[in-house]
């Protein structure tokens, strides 16, 4: 389903005459503030807790574990194929959409969105539909010794999809509401067309893209329906963050469990913080 | 496309949506479509028999019903969320609306293994939860709570952009034709809220039932009572049941497409006064 | 540079921009494009520049079909509505684009690129300004900026699109009257798009009147004022009052006012509408002549240096509106209320769809 999109006109409040009476608003707030508390903040804060309950020593212990790293590097290596794939992808398809006009324009861009209302657990199970051993291309893959769902492919073919639509959906509605003013000027002065994306266009989306990229990366490492439904779970080998965290957790090894999920914590921390620069940015931008 | 280069000189038109119809091809279309010509070669008996299954039938009931339980808590609280942080400023503003994107954020695994541990009966909301004979963790409840989480910047982020485009002027009128704030509110910024409240409601139901991660550690997933249909899905391909786990997997495909579809027209429908 | 525009037609959907437009625009004129919004004016811009493409018809520069050259290989210099400048470029950068983009061949030395940009900034005022960025410009200096870019690959046309819709009025008069010098200095041919008449009529050497998508009327500034080839030319180019009456025998008959009009000799009986422009009304204290009308004085509403009059016509019941001069009105000592009588100076009589 199509996530909410990103608008960029925000006011700051304040200066209002007409507002409700305080004890409204601050009685208001606070039944805000404390829903937020007890489904956001108290989670959050409950993944460091439980993962530092027994000790910092236990909690390096856990994550210089092997099995923990090889799905560290395991994730590293999806994120690393599957954000720049989706990249080159997602300014491709701004570049067309957002600067010119063509019939089933709104088609395509549902399409795009796709990805989003399926749920991860269809996203890993088309792929064994394809590449399993009873799909389509399966006895084609076997016959070649060729293994890719219950393997490293897999993974990244499902990372791939369900993290599709991230940078493309950022981009086009920055780039529609851009125009293509600057762009004309740079062709009447003589820019090339390359020229003309690179130090015209690509300057304007920087921010864009760079929110796009934080979040795509965002999913691309936390992925899990999907993830679990492809990989093979053999430890150490095509075990994901995620999935090395379920097992961990499944073993009742509750500490190293939080230990490795702190991390995946952690990243969504700083990929908050960057994302809202790169909001505060794109904002800025447009202004 | 010819037709199309003759409205516009910016360059590159034809590559770009070329590779864009490449790649949408071949990463969502075709697999997509694989789903359906899978459950194409299911007789039709076979699948209704299947989708069917009273241990299927309950799953619909548990996810669907959970998420629509959820989706109308996200409903009024992320409407509540959205109004607090545009209206009233307060000190930290800007770090609670960055939190808001936590559940798009953290890993689902990583929310659903806190939450579990959170609401368990131990836990730092589950203890002071039992005494009073509430069990959460292991429960429907749980799958709400789970669903609550995920949902909520669904809501927050479609309502909240609504809220600071309102116009205010015409609060200002409404004043100066005698309205109190809450005549206010009511009969004239509420309807202008609501298409953006039902798309919020809309996504965050769509995301609920279609999500996994978060949820199968919390839901306890006992068949018949806390075993939602993702879950069903796996479990029959486990079993390399892969006939059954398509023919399950059709059934939720086509409810988020429906539910896509409603998304769209409601998204239509709140735009009706624009321009 | 000349500009021969033959036969050119775009059509936007069922939309027709523009109809088998034809119009030739000599070397080193100033030409205005002006017409209301709608009329297709920025589209014909738009299609000398390259930005668009004609679905029929030849733009030809200096007798060379140019029609399928790009838009980069046109060397034209166009200056945006909003200005387009690049955000993230000091304004030294916008102006040097043009010429840093260019092949590494053809291109200026660095020295020589940031003599001529500078030497651009002094033409349109702003040497200071180099180090700035877009956003801490006011419009008006934005504006100058924009020209100054377009300047700067010495472009054989420039072309500019509302150039002063977006500023304030006060500023747009200076900006006026500075474009106007500056064509003056470098003589290159220039084609603006404007839906204003008096900046068309200020500025321009020659006015090209386009409504729905054709041309009504080219021509100098006094041609079109003086002599406008019809109803919508003249409704315009300034206030004007109309008259509704019918011809007989070459004459236009609206209730006391009968206008020689041998154009339309053969033109019997067929309605006919006799504009007069508001200034062109003279209002006396007595009867001086028999195509004098009494009216009565509805309105007083002094606009500056002038005073618009709202006169009520005796008889027939309509309105018409005078424009004096300060000094007249004070000779005359006019009051609300007062009968007066009205005479047109100068009467120009159509008849409804008649081709002559």
């Amino acid at each position: 389903m199509p996530a909410p999109t990103t608008t960029y006109t925000r006011k700051t409040p304040g200066g209002r005459r007409i507002t409700e009476p305080a004890l409204v608003r601050w009685g208001l707030t606070a039944i805000a503030l404390a829903f937020l508390a007890l489904f956001l903040a108290l989670p959050l804060a409950a993944v460091f807790s439980q993962a530092f309950e027994k000790g910092f020593a236990v909690y390096l212990a856990a994550i210089r574990e092997p099995d923990t790293l090889s799905s560290v590097k395991l994730t590293l290596i999806t994120a690393a194929v599957a954000v720049p794939l989706n990249l080159v992808f997602g300014v491709m398809a701004s570049w067309a959409i957002a600067k010119f006009s063509f019939p089933g324009k709104n088609l395509l861009i549902t399409l795009i969105d796709l990805p989003f209302s399926v749920s991860p657990v269809i996203s890993g199970l088309i792929y064994v539909l394809i590449f399993g051993r009873q799909g389509w291309l399966g006895p084609f893959l076997e016959a070649h010794d060729i293994r890719i769902v219950f393997a490293v492919p897999g993974i990244i073919l499902a990372t791939i999809f369900v993290t599709f639509p991230f940078i493309a959906r950022e981009l086009i509605p920055l780039m529609e509401s851009q125009g293509k003013d600057e762009e004309e000027a740079a062709l009447v002065l003589g820019a090339s067309g390359l020229q003309t994306f690179f130090r015209v266009t690509f300057p304007n989306i920087k921010w864009g893209i760079i929110y796009g990229v934080i979040l795509c990366n965002a999913r691309a490492m936390g992925e899990f329906g999907a993830v679990s439904v492809v990989s093979g779970h053999i430890r150490g080998s095509t075990n994901t963050v995620p999935l090395h965290v379920e097992i961990l957790y499944n073993e009742y090894n509750y500490t190293a469990a939080f230990a490795v999920a702190s991390l995946l914590a952690f990243l969504a921390l700083v990929t908050l913080m960057i994302k809202t620069i790169a909001e505060w940015k794109v904002r800025e931008q447009l202004e | 496309m010819k037709f199309i280069k003759h409205n516009n000189v910016l360059p590159g038109f034809g590559p770009t949506m070329g590779y864009t119809l490449l790649y949408l091809s071949l990463i969502v279309l075709i697999p997509l479509s694989a789903l359906v010509f899978k459950t194409a070669g299911l007789s039709w008996h076979d699948f209704i028999s299947t989708v069917t299954e009273p241990r299927v039938l309950a799953s619909y009931r548990i996810t669907f019903g959970a998420a629509l339980a959820a989706a109308g808590i996200n409903a009024v609280f992320g409407v509540l969320v959205a109004w607090v942080l545009v209206r009233y400023p307060f000190p930290g503003r800007r770090l609670v609306d960055a939190l808001v994107d936590l559940p798009f954020a953290l890993p689902t695994a990583v929310a659903g293994i806190t939450l579990a541990t959170v609401y368990s009966a131990n836990g730092w909301i589950g203890k002071h939860l039992e005494p009073h004979g509430i069990k959460v963790a292991f429960t429907p409840l749980g799958i709400i709570i789970a669903m609550t989480f995920i949902g909520l910047p669904f809501v927050v982020r479609t309502v909240q952009p609504v809220i600071e485009e309102l116009d205010a002027e015409i609060e200002e009128a409404a004043a100066c034709l005698g309205a109190n704030r809450w005549q206010t509110f009511r009969r004239v910024l509420f309807p202008l809220l609501t298409p953006s409240v039902l798309t919020g409601f809309a996504l965050a139901f769509a995301r609920g039932v279609g999500e996994y991660g978060s949820i199968i550690f919390i839901a306890g997933n006992m068949p018949m009572v806390s075993e939602i249909t993702p879950l069903i899905i796996i479990t029959k391909l486990e079993q390399y049941d892969y006939q059954g786990a398509t023919a399950v997997a059709t059934v939720m495909l086509v409810a988020s497409f429906l539910m896509l579809l409603v998304i769209n027209l409601l998204q239509r429908w709140s735009r009706r006064y624009a321009g | 540079m000349s500009i021969e525009i033959e036969n050119i037609h775009k059509q936007f959907g069922d939309f027709t921009a523009l109809q088998d437009v034809t119009l030739s625009i000599p070397s080193g004129e100033l030409v205005a494009l002006l017409g209301p919004s709608g009329s297709g004016k920025t589209t014909l811009l738009r299609i000398i520049a390259g930005l668009e493409t004609p679905d029929r018809g030849r733009i030809i520069f200096n007798g060379e079909d140019t029609t399928d050259r790009h838009v980069r290989e046109r060397k034209v210099g166009f200056v945006f509505q909003h200005y387009a400048l690049f955000k993230h470029m000091t304004v030294f950068d916008n102006v040097a684009f043009g010429l840093n983009v260019r092949p590494s061949g053809t291109r200026p030395s660095k020295s020589a690129i940031t003599e001529k940009v500078m030497e651009l900034l002094r033409l349109v005022q702003l040497e200071g300004m180099a180090k700035r960025y877009p956003s801490q410009l006011s419009g008006g200096q934005r504006q100058r900026i924009a020209l100054a870019r377009a300047l700067a690959v010495e472009p054989q046309v420039l072309l500019l699109d509302e150039p002063f819709g977006a500023l304030d009025a006060q500023v747009r008069a200076e900006l006026r009257r500075w474009l106007r010098k500056l064509h003056d200095e470098i003589h290159v041919t220039s084609v603006f798009v404007t839906h204003d008449q008096e900046e068309a009529l200020e500025v321009a050497d020659r006015i090209v009147v386009m409504n729905r998508g054709g041309i009504e009327q080219a021509g100098t500034p006094d041609q079109v004022y003086e002599h406008p080839a019809n109803p919508f030319v003249l409704n315009f180019l300034g206030n004007v009052n109309l008259f509704h009456g019918r011809m007989f025998q070459g004459e236009a008959q609206m209730g006391g006012i009968r206008v020689d009009a041998p154009g339309y000799a053969g033109a019997d009986n067929a309605p006919a509408v006799a504009y007069v422009r508001s200034h062109d009304i003279e209002i006396d204290r007595s009867q001086v002549d028999a195509t004098a009308l009494k009216a009565e004085i509805r309105h007083i509403q002094k606009l500056g240096p002038s005073v618009r009059v709202t006169l009520n016509l005796e008889g027939n019941g309509g309105f018409i509106e005078a424009e004096l001069t300060r000094d007249i009105f004070q000779t005359l000592g006019l009051q609300q209320g007062e009968q007066v009588f009205v005479r047109p100076r100068q009467v120009r009589v159509f008849v409804e769809d008649y081709q002559i």
